[in-house]
């Protein structure tokens, strides 16, 4: 028994299994034939922590990964970017590893810089540039490097030249998928696990040429165009794939987070800044400037936010922050009205937002690292979270920083097939059966801690 | 216990030895052993066991990261 996983980064289930479906031959028919559903992302359903939550059948709790920056323990400004040196739980190619399994392992977050595995591995988009080590065994870079001069770990989002920008995401993908079908080709293996992550940055960039429910829906023919190309491209991609494997193979589509329309950005920080939880000493703030730039009057703030497509609250207490002001017996008391606060922002045209605020004890038995007091879905995901401050209003329709188009959602994907099983089943799923679906097919008894069950109707392709 | 000797013992499977031997004869290595230490080193040269991130690697990422929108 092999086991192959293609990671499409933020495919959504409506797009997938739906509008896109007769532009997808590849994946509708192994869709159909096999079983697939929603798979419901972990808490936050952000690409770090969810790949390493399918990787390891660990929460992000377990891990103490909650997003793409942790804060150095109690500082203010102090983030550091997650890498493969956090991860201190066995993955399945570990677990694989130790039981004479070879590996194809490509871009899966984060796995920079690269450990070693048995069999080859290609580092993740957080890989800083191709100058590094970004594989294992380390000769595997000059391969690539000869074979694939164009290939990329990511792309960088320049807002004048946005649509130039959708053709540099399909060279990246269609180079890195023309890479995996070579490794599938050449190199021995029993486990392959790819990610792809230009999905998600179409997603982010160019939802609105797709959804006309988004308010910055724009009818472009030749955009819209470019948008369904990509995903025919990828969906090409897939059936090569899927011609490189035989009937003993089980293969896994999967995304580890879904994607709908942007309603807009809230700047959390100056809503802090006016509910009296922080304070500035700084007059007049230039719009767009993050905290770390300004002179913010620690001695006099309660709380500070992070922004993303969450938001991450820190209470500022004594004795944990440099300058905290709320004593530790009183920080039950101020979560709680803070909470109740946040619940209650309402939209831009006091419209009701169902926004959901929760400690990270409330979603995960085990809470490792440094975590933010409070996670904040604002809208239920809709509106993303700007950290920076300076703007006329709390509500911003078009983002200063990053892409516009799209944020996350709950419920991304997953597909089970085998070829030569007709199944035909569809079962909603979550992230955590995926590891321990993967260790099951290897027949892999020993669960090492891991809560998760494989998925449901695993049997049909054992 | 091993890191008290100078030199200890792991073990390869036998065809494996063979070919190693097969390969280094009339090359500069006198060994199995020395042939193996050397390739072992090498790997262990690219591999870096400090910060995962230099400073500068840091502001790279961190800049892509902004621009996509996920440092805000």
């Amino acid at each position: 028994m092999k086991v192959a996983v293609i990671g499409l980064d933020c495919a959504a289930p409506e797009l997938i299994f739906n509008k896109l479906k007769a532009d997808l031959p590849n994946i509708t028919r192994i869709a159909a034939d096999g079983i697939h559903g929603k798979l419901r992302s972990c808490d936050p359903p952000i690409t770090v922590p969810a790949w390493m939550v399918m990787s390891t059948g660990r929460s992000p709790g377990e891990l103490g990964l909650y997003g793409f920056r942790s804060r150095i323990p109690n500082s203010y400004n102090g983030i550091k970017i997650p890498s493969s040196n956090d991860i201190k739980f066995d993955t399945v190619w570990d677990i694989l590893g130790k039981r004479n399994k070879k590996s194809i392992i490509i871009a899966v977050p984060p796995s920079y810089p690269p450990k070693p595995v048995p069999g080859i591995l290609v580092t993740d988009f957080l890989t800083p540039d191709r100058d590094k080590e970004f594989t294992y065994p380390p000769g595997l870079k000059n391969e690539i490097l000869r074979d694939f001069p164009d290939y990329q770990f990511d792309v960088k989002f320049r807002k004048p030249e946005k649509k130039k920008i959708i053709d540099e995401i399909f060279r990246m993908t269609d180079v890195r998928f023309q890479m995996a079908e070579k490794f599938l080709r050449e190199k021995e293996w029993d486990f392959f696990f790819m990610v792809e992550i230009g999905i998600d940055r179409i997603h982010h960039s160019f939802w609105r040429y797709i959804d006309e429910t988004s308010h910055l829906y724009e009818d472009d023919a030749e955009m819209r165009g470019k948008f369904i190309s990509y995903f025919k491209m990828v969906d090409s991609h897939v059936g090569k794939i899927l011609d490189l494997l035989d009937e003993d193979t089980v293969v896994l589509i999967v995304s580890d987070h879904g994607a709908k329309g942007m309603k807009g950005a809230f700047a959390i920080n100056q809503w802090l800044i006016r509910e009296g939880y922080l304070k500035l000493n700084d007059g007049k703030v230039k719009q767009g400037s993050s905290l770390e730039e300004l002179d913010v009057d620690w001695a006099h703030s309660k709380a500070w936010a992070w922004g993303g497509y969450y938001a991450r609250v820190f209470l500022n207490i004594k004795g944990r922050e440099p300058q905290g002001i709320i004593e530790k017996e009183n920080v039950r008391t101020e979560l709680d009205k803070l909470k109740e606060k946040i619940k209650s922002i309402r939209g831009p045209n006091g419209e009701f937002w169902n926004t959901r605020v929760f400690e990270p004890e409330e979603a995960f038995t085990t809470v490792n690292g440094d975590r933010s007091d409070l996670f904040v879905y604002l809208d239920d995901l809709s509106w993303r979270a700007a950290g920076t401050l300076g703007y006329s209003t709390d509500y911003l329709l078009e983002n200063d920083t990053g892409p516009d188009d799209a944020v996350h959602d709950y419920d991304g994907i997953y597909i089970l097939y085998r070829k030569d099983k007709k199944i035909g089943k569809v079962i909603d799923s979550d992230i955590y059966r995926i590891a321990p679906t993967i260790l099951r097919l290897f027949k892999v008894r020993k669960m090492y801690g891991i809560q998760g069950k494989p998925l449901e109707g695993i049997e049909y392709v054992e | 216990m091993a890191s008290d000797k100078k030199y200890t013992t792991v073990s390869l499977p036998t065809p494996l030895f063979e070919k190693i031997q097969d390969k280094i004869k009339g090359t500069g290595f006198t060994s199995v052993s020395d042939y193996v230490t050397y390739v072992l080193r090498e790997i262990l040269a690219h591999s870096n066991n400090e910060d995962a991130f230099n400073e500068e690697d840091e502001k790279k990422v961190k800049e892509r990261l902004r621009s996509l929108g996920y440092l805000d």
